[in-house]
């Protein structure tokens, strides 16, 4: 039963993420990802991973996914106009695609690949008391350090989209288009 | 339920905070700066600058005099690792952050862009650098990567009314998260191989480069990890511009502001360099057998390749990030030559050193030679600069000597001892290539200084701007040459580096 679950989901997953690139209106690509994101949490909470479900969902599906609608509608974007890949460029694709499928394909039928058994569940990895545990103690820099990542991302997008100050000289505005 | 007291001091033992005072200090004078605009807005064009650069040069001077001591290794578990080598590399981006503040507060105040942000993401960057060399684990490896790229990010597109800038701060912004991404997936796929239990030697924490040091002695030709070191080492080769990922380079050097690209092709490439020493001298030395020929491999064809495309060039910007290309190739050369010969980490911090002291010479003479939009300054607009200021003719001359390796100059010094390294390693080709390498190199380096020297009769004179220089900038960039040439002389000055 959990089997057949676990396909449909991956499969959802994988269908929705292959139609983000393809779909031509830009709001049908987010909506797709949304759906990709939503199943790859069904995936979480079939490994037992409950909290990063929540985490998926909250983040990605919601404040992630806004974002990209937002920017949608600011920049109005129309339905973009067909562009053909130039025939190099397709060959090159195709030569790409087949390099890469049969490397994987070899990994996999020679029996390179790392072995993969069931996994016993370990206790509590779905909780998020062990999440802020790790945080707190041995992760602590890093968190701190993203802190940082994030102040200086504010700093600069207020820095790169506030009005510009009058005393700029005028030969410069040009490049404010 | 009462409460727990006991999980607080388990967080306040975790760590040993006191063991990254340099990084803290930074990070404290970089909120400083923000605080103090907020409350002193009159100030922000006086008094701040000044308290960011002196406060800068303190704690460079503070960490030159703290070289030698090294905090406990165990100090932050696995996540950093502290060494005489990482305090070496806090004073050089110390001393990079404060060249950079200090080329950019003159660069800005023409330009009109505000100053204080621009000291704070600088400070943030050097604080994050310094975390970036000193990681063992690949989490804090990234998160301090990520904070100094998505400053860069910013710091390149910062001369926001310059259609240039824009463009290089979005192509940078492209091309470093396609860089970071194929880290990031090199990093999982050695997360999920080294902590696959059904493996020999199965690593208690994946992440950490001790444990996969362990995993990689066992499993050196498991194909999925290897693919993982791989595409991790090439997510570093972008930061220093090895050739395969070198394409971010010409745009990105040309449309920066100029203090930024000296930022980026002095400290940034400097941390990717130690980076990768890290790596394939710690968790990846059990692949070695890979590891050796390919990077000599990426060191031939970048020597050749930043050399001959920096030839051709006119922009001046250009042929800085084309040599620094080549300059790229010899450190590979260099990187190569520490899987044998233990003296090649000295050399290559030697000639870090060495290339810092010359690079910010020419960056800070080219944020001098002017024009509107000096994403566009070509040779030409070089012409009978010498004539015109015999200051800043001389400062370029001499960087450019150094860069060039001519020898009573440093850089000659610091080529001689990386070869001298290439040569104990028996590295004979990489070793021919390079010499050839440096002998293409002459030509640019030299059209440059005779650019300066001379001017073309046939070609119209250019009205470049020619800003004079400040005295206490005079006085920086006469500590710059005089480094430059004394070093060449008497490598004593910088014999903390070995």
């Amino acid at each position: 039963m959990l089997d057949i679950i676990f396909y449909i989901f991956a499969a959802l997953t994988i269908l929705s993420a292959i139609l983000v690139p393809v779909s031509r209106n830009p709001v049908n690509g987010a909506m797709f990802m949304i759906v990709s994101f939503v199943s790859t949490a069904c995936l979480y909470v079939l490994l037992n991973a409950y909290f990063l479900a929540v985490l998926q969902i909250l983040v990605y599906a919601g404040a992630i996914i806004v974002l990209f609608l937002f920017i949608i509608m600011l920049l109005n974007v129309e339905q973009v106009k067909t562009l053909r890949p130039s025939f190099f460029s397709q060959i090159a694709g195709l030569l790409a695609l087949c390099i890469l499928s049969l490397g994987v394909g070899s990994l996999f039928l020679s029996g390179s690949a790392n072995p993969s058994p069931e996994l016993a569940v370990s206790a509590g990895s779905g909780i998020a008391r062990n999440f802020g545990y790790m945080l707190f103690t041995k992760y602590m820099l890093p968190f701190q350090v993203s802190g940082f990542m994030l102040l200086v991302s504010m700093i600069g997008v207020i820095l790169l989209s506030k009005k510009i100050n009058v005393e700029v000289p005028s030969r410069k505005e040009q490049g404010d288009a | 339920m009462s409460p727990d007291y006991g999980v607080f001091k388990t967080f306040a033992e975790a760590n040993q905070w006191l063991a990254i005072w340099p990084e803290l200090a930074y990070g404290t004078l970089a909120l400083l700066l923000l605080m103090l605009e907020v409350l002193f807005p009159r100030y922000k064009n006086t008094l701040i600058p000044r308290v960011a650069l002196t406060g800068q040069a303190i704690l460079l001077v503070v960490l030159a005099a703290t070289i030698r001591r090294v905090a406990s290794p165990d100090a932050f578990g696995e996540l950093l690792q502290f060494s005489v080598t990482g305090n070496i590399m806090r004073v050089f981006f110390a001393a990079c952050g404060l060249a950079v503040c200090y080329i950019g507060g003159v660069y800005l105040k023409r330009e009109r862009l505000p100053r204080v942000e621009f000291f704070h993401m600088v400070m943030v960057i050097s604080a994050g650098m310094m975390l970036l060399v000193q990681s063992t684990h690949f989490i804090m490896l990234f998160v301090a990567l990520e904070t100094v790229t998505i400053s860069l990010y910013l710091l390149v597109s910062y001369c926001r009314t310059s259609v240039a800038s824009l463009e290089a701060g979005f192509k940078y912004l492209i091309q470093g998260g396609l860089s970071s991404a194929i880290l990031l997936f090199g990093m999982v796929l050695i997360y999920g191989s080294a902590g696959n239990p059904l493996l020999p030697g199965t690593a208690g924490d994946p992440l950490a480069y001790s444990d996969i040091r362990v995993f990689f002695e066992l499993n050196a030709h498991n194909y999925v990890a290897v693919i993982g070191a791989l595409m991790v080492v090439s997510g570093v080769c972008f930061k220093i511009a090895a050739v395969p990922f070198h394409v971010w380079v010409g745009d990105i050097y040309q449309g920066a502001p100029t203090p930024v690209t000296a930022f980026l092709a002095v400290a940034s490439k400097a941390s990717g360099f130690i980076v990768l020493l890290g790596l394939v001298l710690g968790p990846f030395l059990p692949l070695a057998y890979i590891f050796k020929p390919l990077l000599a491999a990426l060191a031939v064809i970048t020597i050749l390749f930043g050399n001959i495309a920096g030839v051709g060039q006119q922009n001046v910007k250009r042929i800085m990030g084309m040599s620094g290309i080549a300059h790229a190739g010899y450190l590979l050369i260099g990187v190569v030559a520490a899987f044998s010969v233990e003296m090649a980490v000295s050399a290559i911090l030697f000639y870090l050193f060495v290339y810092m002291l010359a690079s910010f010479g020419v960056f800070s003479v080219m944020a001098h030679v002017s024009r509107e939009d000096d994403s566009i300054m070509l040779l030409e607009d070089y012409g009978d600069l010498l004539k015109d200021n015999p200051f800043l003719g001389s400062v370029l001359v001499v960087g450019l000597g150094s860069l060039a390796g001519i020898p009573p100059l440093a850089g000659f010094m610091g080529k001689l001892i990386l070869f001298i390294a290439a040569f104990q390693a028996q590295l004979y080709v990489l070793l021919g290539v390079a010499i050839v390498g440096v002998v293409i190199s002459i030509s640019y380096y030299f059209g440059w200084i005779k650019a300066a020297v001379f001017r073309n009769p046939e070609v119209e004179p250019v009205h470049s701007t020619l800003y004079i220089p400040s005295r206490t900038m005079r006085v920086f960039m006469g500590v710059l040459t005089l480094l430059t040439i004394s070093v060449g002389l008497y490598q004593g000055i910088l014999s903390f580096v070995f």
